[in-house]
């Protein structure tokens, strides 16, 4: 029962959110200048065509009446379609104006479910890795507190963050894949594609988890009921498993959730540079490309990612930390 | 087990803060015995080490203290010397442990009853989980928690403090331990659920035959449950005696000194103080019929808001120039009252009229004029002052916030207000973080005074203060008053304290005021049962005059969130019947302008009427 | 009874505690090696981006054919000690296009941030001060703001608009400030409770007095302090929006663009796209040392360990 509650109210609020951003977006994209239309049909076009396609369009109505017949698509599940991408695949840029295959164009749902997946194996990958460095570290380092594994975490922390993710991936890149060979970088042939750039991500992902993990796990440990724990004779095996890591993952969870964000930005540029064809190297070419319609669906599917993750956080946290029910 | 030695023996334990021989020593050379079945009191107040020694018996100290000298022999072995391993197992099984901090003993994340077996099958690995939780319910019902068996599987933080700390006995004894150390634990309880707690352990702990070193802050209840009663002083043994001996005839000066403080709640010459209220005056301030409900939404924003009855139908009159005392646990509305009579937050019933006004009925410049003749103390020292502002401006700021004076004129008139109150002058630049708590509360004093107002309402403003500070600041209230003619309203759950200072009192339980009456009234002739309640679980080392077993029923006070119909205190009131779950009694003269809300006192024309109808 | 009752017992003499909390902050954090190693680093970067271009009298934009992808000096071979860390493939020396990059980049951060910090605590202030309506609209705008993926509205409205320095810094802080109004909120409401407040309250000070002279200067040192690190990572964003074209605009050099340049010739060059990015990394691990070293040192002295 609470969570049907909880459920429907969350979701509302994540329409309302979807809604706005689509609203934001959709209004940005067409109050700022540059012509997409232009962009189309090509430099030497007539301004006389450019305007009859763009009212063919519907581009020339009213900002409000544009935007109120694209929700009408989105509520269908109809993001509209790309502006310069062909069904068959490969964009073709500045299309000529003549050209009579715009109805072929690719649908953006279709070109954003074909991405994602390896979007979403890139971000697991990464996740992976980064807990795999950053939980032992962090967890060790938040038991010794002011001592060298502490100190350890905060240095590691600290030039992680200060690494710029597109420089390292061309320094690893150069290293491990032209001078060594170990790694495949550009391009995708296959899982072996996924490694480099999901490191270059998990190095990106480690100094925040390493600092959470730090700070939450050292106040856990000075909590009272941790010491009670100890007089009331359990081990500290137990008291450190079964007791702090456990409300130490709660914080853990809510970063996943707050910095979401920050997780997309990082997949867009590695993505770019390994030329890794998922969502971040579709984000990048249709705005490079000015291809509103690509740009308002991407926009719209990861803020309902955003929200989704958002409320399955949440309920995690919830059923770890019932607390936080009241 | 042997019939010589005794159960648990500590000699000459010393205990320092750190490796250095130099160290501070927080205990010195502490020697005693406890024979099984006995309880050995140790009574000290803050900074005497007693936790310290609390600790040091299950051997746990956390750094930087440890032990530099001396033994803690548990059936004849050291424990000192145990292996972490093994002093760990006793810990947990022959040593019980049950602390001050109940809502924080336990993992917040998981059930009560998980923690407790989790605890068990720790120090007994042979028990079942099935088996552990039996016991453990069977327990829960013999600390006398309602529905064990629902309890078992609720949060800590769905229970309250005094239920809190039922689940720690349980929580200790469960392993029948033959020791248990309790270290202050009533001290974050409220006095009549406390009253419950210790009465509780006194029981169990005869039917588990365990012995028990108490500690405690409070003499009135070290000397009630104890055999013995070692004094600490500083990290010293200044005595350890039987307790009726102790009592009768302390032997040194610091045990002396320690009673002498003591407040007295049934000696009759404290009237000297309290000067009664002029019968004709026009009252400075009048409360009447006052309530206010919250409504509390539940978090999921579906299903019905809950009200809670913070204040209900509150009405009382404070005449000039007297003391008058509202009084009532946690949870009994003594703070939303504060905040209403404060023009903090509206009433939804009911006026406040102070100097003939009402206080809501006017705009912004006339609260701010209200607020220059009303001023209120409070309660926490460290938290009640800005901590980035120096003395000297904290005490000016209400004269900038209300314009008066210019630089030089403020900065005298503070600096006169800082003697008054009694404060040296070098304070002045000081940031409130270098004083103590009784030089805050003065600071806080100084504040309010300086608009020369007419009503100084002091919430709690002694809670945080030791005796001795109490004292001192008592007297400063009274001088002021001498030469100011304010009028306090104290606010406070120390019925003690109360007797001392207030001429009239008002005693609130769960949002009403229960009783209204004059201080000798009150104390010897209570016209409501909680009244009588609340004396006779105050902790004092005269005779009582109420036996907390005949004026409290075990059992906890109910929610105010969803009150049910009927008298709030009917679930704990001894002397309960039908008619007190059926309709919720009103004021009733007592004569006298005292009043009291109880059935009892009606009863005759109570039922006259239910007869009638 | 005497006329002044003096108290006994002298206040504790710890000199730590006399001073106020952003002091002892910012103590506790100069006491830390982290912070003096960060400090030096960020200093010498400072100057040299400062002075070096205008000493050398380097033009960072000046092509010169003859002196193209000339190695950096620890090469040896066919290195110059005019060019210290070489030359482009157009002949520009590296050490003043860095050092130029850098100082846009800074600027860029420091500016973000105050932005950022200046919009989101006047949203938390106000969110968290009033509460009710107030708070429900603001917080919101805010999660709403926090829930649009604002690289991609960010690298949308450069990508389709023209990126002018103004419109960078405008961009990057938007997209920051909901998360100080989120940690400005909750102390707000944390500290609106304490019984000061509403001592201030009862004395009769306005709510803009309390908010702005009693609230505002004991949040935000705390806050702005842990900024530090925020101005690391919107040079990082800097960067990173420079290298997908969209930032500072050729020919002006900037970390980002650079990289993107000298990616071309990482084979035969590979110190035109490295150099720069040991520069950007050595004075954000800088900024990043000195923060990790204030948040600690925040965290202590809100631990209540010193």
């Amino acid at each position: 029962m609470f969570i049907l509650g909880f459920l429907a109210r969350r979701l509302a609020q994540g329409a309302l959110i979807v809604f706005l951003v689509s609203f934001l977006i959709f209004t940005l994209l067409r109050v700022i200048p540059g012509d997409p239309v232009r962009l189309m049909v090509g430099g030497m076009a007539p301004d006389e065509l450019v305007e009859q396609i763009a009212a063919e369009m519907g581009l020339r109505d009213p900002i409000p009446v544009q935007f109120m017949r694209y929700m009408g698509g989105v509520v269908q599940g109809d993001l509209g379609q790309s502006f310069i991408r062909p069904a068959s695949g490969a964009a073709v840029g500045g299309a000529q104006f003549d050209d009579a295959t715009r109805s072929e164009r690719a649908r953006v749902l279709t070109l954003i479910a074909d991405t994602a997946p390896f979007t979403i194996q890139l971000a697991l990958l990464s996740m992976f890795f980064a807990l795999l460095v950053a939980t032992p570290i962090g967890v060790y380092g938040g038991l010794n507190q002011g001592r060298w594994p502490d100190r350890l975490a905060l240095y590691i922390g600290s030039l992680f963050v200060s690494l710029p993710n597109f420089w390292l991936g061309i320094v690893l890149a150069l290293l491990l894949s032209v001078h060594l060979g170990w790694l495949p970088a550009i391009g995708y042939q296959g899982f072996a594609y996924t490694i480099l750039p999901a490191i270059v991500l998990a190095v990106e992902i480690i100094p925040f988890i390493l600092r959470t993990l730090t700070v939450s796990v050292a106040q856990i440990m000075r909590e009272s009921y941790i010491s009670a724990a100890y007089i009331r004779g359990l081990s500290r095996t137990r008291i450190i498993f079964a007791h702090a890591l456990k409300n130490a993952s709660v914080p853990l969870l809510n970063l996943l959730g707050v910095q979401f964000s920050m997780l997309l930005g990082g997949v867009l540029v590695v993505e770019f540079i390994f030329d890794y064809p998922g969502l971040g190297l579709l984000t990048i070419n249709a705005v490079l490309q000015r291809d509103f319609p690509l740009i308002q669906g991407i926009a719209i599917v990861t803020s309902a990612a955003f929200v989704l993750i958002n409320i399955i956080v949440d309920l995690v946290s919830t059923s770890i930390d019932p607390r936080l029910d009241y | 087990m042997t019939v010589e030695t005794p159960l648990l023996e500590v000699s000459n334990l010393s205990v320092r803060a750190g490796r250095d021989p130099e160290a501070s020593l927080i205990l010195n050379e502490i020697s005693f015995c406890l024979e099984a079945r006995r309880i050995l009191g140790v009574i000290g107040g803050g900074g005497s080490g007693k936790t310290t020694l609390a600790r040091a018996v299950v051997n746990w100290l956390a750094p930087p203290l440890r032990v530099s000298s001396g033994e803690v022999r548990f059936r004849g072995q050291d424990i000192l010397r145990f292996a972490p391993e093994a002093s760990r197992s006793l810990r947990g099984k022959a040593i019980g442990y049950i602390g001050g901090d109940p809502a924080g003993a336990l993992d917040p994340t998981l059930t009560v009853g998980t923690q407790i077996v989790e605890k068990l099958r720790a120090v007994e690995p042979d028990v079942t989980r099935q088996e552990a939780k039996e016991r453990v319910i069977e327990l829960l019902a013999a600390v006398r928690i309602p529905t064990p068996s629902q309890r078992f599987n609720e949060y800590p933080f769905q229970y309250s403090g005094g239920m809190m700390q039922r689940a720690m006995i349980v929580d200790a004894l469960i392993s029948k331990p033959e020791l248990l150390v309790a270290d202050s634990i009533t001290q974050p309880l409220d006095v009549t659920v406390g009253a419950q707690i210790l009465r509780l352990l006194r029981d169990l702990t005869e039917q588990f035959g365990t012995a028990i070193l108490f500690i405690s802050a409070s003499l009135p209840t070290v000397a009630d449950v104890s055999d013995d009663i070692l004094v600490l002083d500083g990290g010293q043994m200044v005595e350890l005696r039987p307790t009726a001996e102790l009592i009768r005839a302390p032997g040194h000066p610091y045990t002396k000194k320690l009673m002498d403080e003591l407040p007295m709640l049934w000696s009759k010459d404290l009237g000297a103080r309290l000067k009664p209220a002029p019968a004709i005056a026009e009252p400075i301030l009048r409360v009447s019929n006052v309530g206010k409900t919250y409504s509390i939404s539940p978090r999921s924003g579906i299903g019905r808001a809950r009200r809670l009855q913070a204040v209900r139908n509150a009405s009382f009159d404070v005449f000039a120039g007297e003391n008058f005392g509202v009084v009532g646990e946690s949870g009994c509305g003594k703070s939303s009252l504060m905040r209403l009579l404060t023009a903090l937050e509206r009433p939804d019933t009911g006026t406040i009229t102070f100097e003939g006004k009402n206080i809501f009925d006017q705009g912004a410049a006339a609260t701010k004029a209200f607020r220059r003749r009303m001023q209120l103390v409070l309660q926490d020292p460290y938290s009640s002052l800005p901590p980035q502002a120096s003395v000297g401006d904290i005490i000016a700021e209400p004269l900038l916030i209300h314009g008066l004076g210019g630089r030089a004129a403020r900065r005298a008139q503070a600096m006169e207000m800082l003697r008054e109150v009694g404060l040296p002058a070098a304070c002045f630049d000081e940031l409130p973080m270098t004083l103590t708590a009784g030089q805050r509360q003065r600071v806080n004093v100084a504040r309010a005074m300086i608009l020369e107002p007419q009503l100084l309402i002091m919430d709690e403003t002694l809670s945080a203060l030791d005796q001795t500070e109490q004292g001192r600041l008592l007297d400063l209230f009274e001088r002021l008053q001498a030469q100011h003619g304010f009028t306090y309203l104290f606010i406070s759950h120390d019925i003690a304290m109360v007797r001392r200072v207030c001429a009239r009192v008002a005693v609130m339980y769960l949002g009403e005021v229960v009783e209204l009456a004059q201080n000798e009234r009150l104390f010897f002739d209570p016209g409501h049962p909680y009244s009588r309640a609340l004396l006779s679980a105050a902790p004092t080392l005269e005779e009582r005059r109420y036996r907390s077993e005949d004026c409290l029923l075990e059992g906890e006070p109910p929610s105010p969130i969803d009150l049910p119909p009927g008298c709030a205190f009917a679930s704990r009131c001894p002397h309960v019947y039908e008619t007190c779950l059926k309709r919720n009694p009103a004021l009733t003269d007592r004569g006298n302008a005292d009043r009291a809300a109880c059935h009892l006192l009606t009863q005759g024309s109570a039922q006259q009427k239910d007869h009638a109808q | 009874m005497e006329k002044t009752v003096e108290i006994p017992g002298t206040p504790p003499a710890d000199d730590l505690r006399r001073l106020s909390i952003s002091r002892r902050i910012a103590l506790g954090a100069w006491n830390s090696l982290e912070f003096r190693i960060g400090l030096s680093v960020f200093l010498f970067m400072l100057l040299m981006a400062i002075f070096y271009p205008m000493l050398s009298d380097i033009d960072p934009t000046r092509m010169n054919v003859r002196a193209r992808l000339i190695p950096p000096v620890f090469m040896g071979e066919g290195a110059t000690w005019a060019h210290p860390l070489g030359t482009d493939q157009l002949g520009r020396d590296m050490l003043v296009r860095s050092l130029v990059g850098l100082r846009y980049s800074l600027l860029i951060g420091g500016a973000t941030v105050a932005l950022m910090l200046f919009v989101g605590c006047l949203v938390g202030l106000f969110a968290g001060y009033r509460g009710g309506l107030t708070d429900t609209l603001l917080m919101r705008i805010t999660d709403a703001q926090l829930s649009i993926p604002m690289i991609i509205l960010a690298i949308a409205i450069l990508g389709v608009a023209r990126p002018t320095i103004p419109a960078i810094i405008i961009v990057l802080g938007l997209s920051g400030w909901p998360v100080y109004a989120r940690v400005m909120r909750s102390v707000i409401m944390a500290e609106r409770k304490r019984e000061f407040v509403r001592g201030a309250t009862v004395l009769g000070a306005s709510d803009m007095r309390i908010m702005f002279l009693l609230l505002l200067p004991l949040c935000l040192p705390p806050i702005a302090f842990v900024a530090v690190l925020d101005v690391a990572r919107m040079m990082i964003f800097e960067s990173v929006l420079g290298f997908l074209g969209l930032g500072v605009q050729p020919p002006t050099p900037t970390f980002g663009n650079i990289i993107a340049d000298g990616r071309k010739y990482l084979l035969n060059a590979w110190w035109i796209a490295t150099m720069p990015g040991i520069f950007l990394f050595l004075t954000l691990a800088s900024l990043n040392l000195m923060g990790a070293a204030l948040e600690r040192s925040r965290n202590r002295v809100y631990g209540g360990i010193e």
